[in-house]
């Protein structure tokens, strides 16, 4: 093979900077002295730049409706928890063992006896960390405390129809839950963006979520 | 309470700033999902269209975002949300390769492969937008650069992805980057 093929082939791991040294040597050496090769990868260094550079490309129409209608998302009328969650008794109680057994800490949950609301709610998960505390994405992002809200209000309207055993198995996964998001926010409060604490607090966040739309499809469906 | 940071462990990746949207996701919000989706179709669209062509683009895109539905409970946050709805997009588009070279043979016939010469066109027709002839390169060697040169993929990654020898990769690699290299604008050369 003439020594410029040789090369040639090497050109792209060469601009990319995977070449073991001894060759990157060698074929610095042969650069030097060959145009043809010199072109050649500047070139090659062109398209991997214009590659770089390349930008989304935005869908000439709303791929949503299709994808709504194939994840099975409810019209804006109808309630989205009746269709995904569907547990029994003994499901949710699991799972609220399992949260529990997670371990975290925290402060809020299902008082019976604490009104938080005009309702006198007596589910009434409050994050115990001032809002300062909470990091940016969360902040800006009031999705997350507003499904708690709607949650709860489901919660409180429906208290009544969860026997005792379960209301207090969700009481001590949210408490257990809520210390864990308190604790996490007090951190962030020192030190807001540090990655693992921010993730640390997604994951209790989804956690909490994730069990209240338990409880609610629960008692909605009963 | 206790104000000292939780003695937890710290191997948690970084969080997403789209973290309470994925987490109102995973726990069955369609809106959540939805919003999701408009921060990040543009970047699978212009994937999938890169990486399987304009003729089922939409289809594909919608179908990437339905796998990625029925998969959220398996996202645990190691990498941001946009990454892990990459690698779902490109593991569907790759699953699908055997369909797609199908079509591209056929697509082949019709409109040409860029040439697996290593040179200069040599009509001035043949110059192309690099879109373009990303999109005419030969199916392997199209993935392997988009995955690498467009979306930043290690040649490790892409083997692995695709089934294949990092030796490959790279050498799939080059060989798309000499074929477009003679067929783009001679003005977006040098940069």
């Amino acid at each position: 093979m003439p020594e410029r093929d040789m090369w040639t082939v090497r050109l792209s791991e060469f601009a990319d900077g995977e070449l073991p040294d001894d060759e990157r040597v060698r074929l610095e050496a042969h650069l030097a002295g060959c145009a043809q090769c010199r072109q050649t990868l500047d070139e090659l260094i062109s398209v991997r730049d214009l590659a770089g550079a390349l930008r989304e490309r935005q869908p000439d129409r709303d791929l949503w409706p299709g994808i709504a209608a194939r994840i099975g998302a409810p019209s804006p009328a109808v309630l989205p928890l009746r269709r995904r969650w569907s547990f029994t008794l003994p499901q949710l109680a699991a799972a609220a063992l399992l949260l529990v057994a997670v371990g975290a800490t925290g402060t809020v949950m299902l008082t019976s006896h604490e009104a938080s609301g005009p309702t006198g709610a007596t589910i009434a998960a409050q994050p115990a960390a001032a809002p300062s505390a909470v990091p940016a994405a969360f902040a800006a992002n009031v999705a997350y405390d507003d499904a708690v809200r709607q949650l709860n209000a489901i919660l409180v309207q429906h208290r009544g129809s969860l026997d005792s055993a379960t209301v207090r198995v969700l009481e001590e996964s949210l408490a257990t839950i809520d210390r864990a998001i308190a604790r996490a926010r007090a951190a962030l409060a020192t030190d807001p963006t540090d990655p693992y604490l921010n993730a640390h607090l997604a994951e209790t966040m989804r956690q909490k979520v994730t069990l209240m739309r338990r409880a609610a499809a629960l008692v909605a469906a009963s | 309470m206790d104000e000292s940071p939780p003695a937890v462990d710290r191997s948690v990746p970084l969080v997403p700033a789209d973290a309470a949207d994925v987490a109102l996701a995973q726990s069955g919000d369609h809106q959540a999902f939805e919003r999701l989706y408009r921060a990040n179709v543009g970047r699978v669209h212009a994937l999938v269209w890169r990486m399987a062509g304009p003729e089922r683009i939409d289809e594909l895109t919608q179908d990437v975002f339905v796998r990625a539905w029925e998969k959220l409970g398996s996202f645990r946050g190691e990498a941001s949300f946009s990454t892990w709805l990459h690698r779902v997009a490109v593991n569907l588009l790759l699953s699908r390769r055997v369909a797609r070279r199908r079509e591209q043979a056929r697509r082949d016939e019709h409109d040409g492969v860029l040439d697996t010469e290593a040179s200069r066109p040599r009509r001035p027709e043949l110059v192309l937008d690099l879109e373009t002839a990303i999109g005419r390169l030969p199916d392997g060697a199209k993935q392997v650069f988009v995955l690498h040169d467009v979306e930043g993929y290690r040649h490790q990654e892409i083997a692995e992805q695709m089934g294949i020898a990092v030796g490959t990769s790279k050498a799939q690699l080059h060989r798309a980057r000499m074929l477009l290299r003679g067929h783009l604008e001679p003005n977006a050369k040098g940069m």
